[in-house]
């Protein structure tokens, strides 16, 4: 199998040795991965900071003994990420809360504008809305940038079918948040068309 | 996959409409389909594009200062020791082997004189003892 190029190969090695600098660098390089990763899944800020902790804190055990080549370490800190915000999701269906669930969303009307804040949060919750997986194909693509076949990977499925939870969790957010873009439908029957030069 | 129009806009809402987050094996292709017709690429990839926007009005997380110290201080209970830390208690270990290494010999050697010096004294009183004895023999005190 070809050695895979990993540009965090050299820090990993560093942060094994026990490097001060090498640790600071992971700490700036990786934890605002994990807390976005995390925040993003579990859409709760102090689960989130468990989560990128406990994802670090992992890290820093398995610097010492990685063995590069292998995987990318980014790759690996996200499955240890994602295994994190499951295995949270999973306890949140165990144990019923007495928080309703999200309301439909009502937020104010496109003709009173939305300042960035109200704007991101009612982004945030349509996110939170989606199924998980559409949510976690999202967030590995758009948010974390990952590749269409690292994602898949760390999805374990294939890239169709993360291709199909792409574009259905994109669609599901489009409606969700129609009202937010004025003239949507005129652009929408615009889009529709078939272009000149297919 | 051939790369034509249909393509583009199945692309562009999958993975958006920054062709940076495309398949590396389908971005070449695209982009010279665009070059060709900016204008109606830009109208195939416009409901795309909205929703990267909306996507991008989600806030980033900030780290704060008290989650960073917490997960630097957690390096050092993982076992990550600074090199310079790890080298100046490896000298400390060895500087303080040496002193009891010394400290053993010095004890020795101490010990050997003394026993010596005692060795000596009982001689000494043994050869007085039979110098007053009559009819023995030096060899049998002396040995």
């Amino acid at each position: 199998m070809a050695s895979i190029a990993d540009p965090d190969e050299d820090l990993v090695r560093r942060v094994g040795q026990g490097d001060p600098a090498a640790i600071q660098t992971m700490v700036a390089r990786k934890l605002p991965r994990m807390l976005a990763l995390a925040q993003r899944m579990l859409g709760d800020a102090v689960e989130a900071e468990d989560v990128a902790q406990e994802a670090m804190l992992r890290a820093w055990k398995q610097a010492p003994r990685w063995r590069p080549g292998k995987a990318k370490f980014d790759t690996w800190l996200h499955r240890v990420g994602l295994n994190l915000c499951y295995d949270r999701l999973r306890r949140r269906r165990e144990i019923p809360t007495e928080t309703p669930p999200d309301r439909p969303d009502d937020g104010p009307a496109p003709d009173r504008g939305l300042l960035a804040a109200e704007l991101g949060q009612r982004v945030d919750a349509a996110l939170r809305r989606l199924p998980d997986r559409q949510r976690e194909a999202i967030v590995l693509c758009h948010y974390q940038e990952l590749t269409n076949i690292e994602a898949a990977s760390l999805m374990s499925v294939s890239v169709e079918a993360l291709e199909s939870l792409l574009s259905r969790g994109r669609r599901a957010l489009r409606q969700s948040l129609a009202d937010m873009a004025p003239g949507a439908d005129v652009d929408s029957r615009e889009t529709g068309r078939k272009a000149e030069w297919i | 996959m051939t790369m034509n129009a249909d393509r583009l806009k199945i692309l562009a809402e999958t993975y958006g409409a920054d062709r940076r987050r495309w398949p590396v094996a389908e971005r070449a292709a695209a982009d010279t389909l665009v070059a060709r017709d900016p204008a109606t690429a830009e109208r195939l990839m416009f409901d795309a594009r909205q929703t990267d926007a909306a996507l991008d009005a989600s806030p980033r997380p900030a780290v704060s200062a008290a989650l960073r110290d917490r997960v630097i201080a957690s390096a050092m209970a993982a076992g990550l020791s600074p090199r310079k830390a790890r080298v100046v208690w490896d000298r400390l270990v060895l500087w303080f082997g040496a002193g009891w290494a010394a400290a053993a010999c010095a004890g020795v050697i101490a010990g050997a004189n003394l026993t010596q010096h005692l060795t000596a004294d009982d001689r000494a009183d043994a050869v007085l003892y039979q110098a007053g004895l009559a009819g023995v023999d030096d060899t049998e005190v002396l040995g």
